[in-house]
């Protein structure tokens, strides 16, 4: 009996002890964005109770996979508030993993945005606003994203993207920009990020298109910097000798004639 | 004339430990689980992996090897932790039944190297389990990885995209998803919590009546150590507001295992890979858990009648 009760507080002594270690690894580990933080309860719901137990079991990974994998057969199904609502659940188990973040953006601006506009009955006004709620909601869905994975190269170039190209001109019922500056500056963001290198000169050309001045000595310097590193595509090319022009460069510093060709026209927005 | 030689034989000074002894019991553990067919789970792995790689090909490139990993790296946490449990809550009734646990402790072999053994040879039987199944993993996503890559580039070719930019862009992006000696690490986390719980049960088995009772109870408290983070959240910051509430999460965070310690697992398959000292901390926890239950089993069982 004597040793039974040792034995009992050898185990109390153990769980009195061990709290502040596990307090601390769980901070250590957290820090170092190993450890998530313990699953939203309020996701029992949507998750089931078999779902919930097994992310609480250390299978949340797997249960994304099974979520995101429910998503797609949705996506499959032309459904699109049951995209949304499980690429929801997808990106709430694992916040850190940008690409879900990426597709679920992706599939509500582009996807669901273009369902709306081209293959609906609906009336065009409904038509309209639905195709831009649906862009706005993947504009939100990389804002939440860039929050848990703000030096995701990825998300800030699908961000740039939207930005470049899902405003939708009522009257021709095309996409077109819909912020040049703020498609520049996530260009930018994105390269920064380490995304493609190309989305340095894409956020170039895009503040190019702004009518602010600051904008457009930044997309200078970008230029010049691809220039002089020997990327002397048309475009870039172009879109110098514009800058050049609007920001009244010495003719000194101003490259070559040369080098310049016809570029497509880009006329200054907003 | 002759020396006289002794022919009685040398007298072997008897040993408080024996690490050989310790050694030949975890050895004959793992024989009797492997008779029990226990690592028939090992063939079924290999079908998941299989399945697993090969079933999604209409998804883009790295959500393919992201589901491949998520689904085996699911499968080797319940291998661990089902085998944790089972092999070990059925150590000591199967010894009592086959009468294997008298004619061992009739031996000079002290009650804590007997259960030594016991939990060693568990985790020599769940440690080489794992061991085989990441190599398995590993040769079936190298495979899928090069496919994966191969095909994608086919695709930029396709298309006139195949720039050297783009080119490297994709093998990058698969790379981050495919093989990496990182990933080996979340295999580790594994078994430090299948040790744990392994540990666990091997205590529970020294008072418990039956097989089924450790098995069942084992399994709450591996489900109450996943979410023991909750628990002690109140015990630092107070959370709960009935005394009920407040009662049993003070009790649960004190006598469970903070079993949620060791899911790195989801992070390390996005690309973040625990450093040495990160290893150490978890080896540390796992260490002492390991000890404290292993101190207290011992403590029971040496009282046990058997």
């Amino acid at each position: 009996m004597k040793r039974k009760l040792t034995a009992l507080a050898v185990l109390l002594g153990l769980g009195l002890a061990k709290l502040p270690l596990e307090e601390a690894t769980t901070q250590h580990l957290r820090d170092r964005q190993l450890l998530s933080r313990p699953i939203d309860l309020s996701l029992r719901e949507n998750l089931g109770q078999m779902g919930f137990a097994a992310s609480l079991g250390g299978l949340r990974s797997l249960v994304a996979s099974v979520t995101y994998l429910q998503a797609y057969s949705a996506f499959e199904n032309v459904d699109w508030g049951k995209v949304d609502s499980l690429f929801q659940l997808t990106t709430r188990l694992q916040p850190g993993y940008a690409k879900y973040w990426e597709e679920a953006a992706w599939h509500m601006a582009y996807n669901a945005a273009s369902n709306y506009l081209y293959h609906s009955n609906k009336p065009r006004a409904i038509r309209h606003q639905l195709t831009r709620e649906h862009v706005q909601r993947g504009i939100d869905i990389l804002d939440e994203g860039l929050r848990y994975s703000p030096k995701s190269g990825i998300l800030w170039a699908k961000l740039g993207e939207i930005y470049a190209r899902r405003g939708l001109n009522p009257l021709t019922e095309q996409f077109e920009e819909l912020d040049s500056q703020k498609a520049g500056d996530c260009y930018l963001a994105a390269a920064e990020n380490g995304a493609l290198q190309v989305y340095e000169r894409l956020g170039a050309y895009e503040l190019v298109k702004t009518h602010d001045v600051r904008s457009h000595r930044r997309a200078y310097e970008v230029l010049m910097k691809n220039y002089q590193a020997g990327k002397k595509t048309p475009a870039l090319i172009h879109n110098v000798k514009l800058l050049e022009e609007r920001l009244s460069i010495p003719t000194a510093q101003r490259i070559p004639e040369a080098d310049s060709m016809p570029g497509p026209q880009v006329p200054a927005r907003r | 004339m002759s020396t006289p030689t002794s022919t009685a034989p040398q007298s072997v000074r008897f040993q408080p430990f024996s690490i050989r002894r310790v050694w030949t019991l975890a050895s004959a553990t793992v024989t009797q689980l492997v008779r029990m067919k226990i690592l028939a789970f090992l063939v079924l792995f290999c079908l998941i992996v299989v399945a697993a790689g090969f079933a999604f090909p209409v998804m883009n490139p790295e959500q393919q090897l992201k589901l491949l990993k998520d689904v085996s790296f699911g499968a080797l946490q319940v291998f661990a932790i089902v085998i944790a449990v089972t092999a070990t809550a059925l150590l000591l009734p199967r010894d009592l039944e086959d009468r294997t646990l008298y004619t061992i402790l009739a031996k000079p072999v002290p009650r804590f190297e007997y259960l030594l053994g016991k939990l060693l040879g568990v985790l020599l039987l769940i440690g080489g389990g794992l061991l085989v199944m990441d190599l398995v993993l590993s040769v079936v996503l190298w495979l899928r990885q090069n496919m994966v890559l191969d095909a994608a580039i086919a695709g930029l070719a396709h298309d006139h995209m195949d720039t050297p930019e783009n080119i490297a862009a994709q093998q990058a992006a698969v790379a981050r998803e495919g093989l990496t000696w990182g990933m080996h690490t979340g295999v580790i986390a594994i078994f430090l919590k299948a040790a744990v719980v392994a540990a666990l049960a091997l205590l529970i088995s020294c008072f418990a009546s039956s097989t089924l009772f450790t098995i069942v109870i084992t399994f709450c408290f591996t489900i109450a150590g996943h979410g023991q983070q909750l628990f002690r959240d109140y015990f630092f910051h107070g959370n709960f507001s009935a005394f009920g509430e407040k009662l049993a999460g003070t009790v649960l965070a004190i006598i469970c295992p903070d079993l949620g310690l060791f899911d790195i697992v989801e992070n390390v398959l996005n690309g973040i890979y625990p450093k040495l000292a990160d290893m150490g901390y978890l080896g540390g926890m796992g260490l002492l858990y390991v000890t404290g239950y292993m101190i207290a089993a011992h403590l029971l069982f040496v009282e046990k009648e058997l």
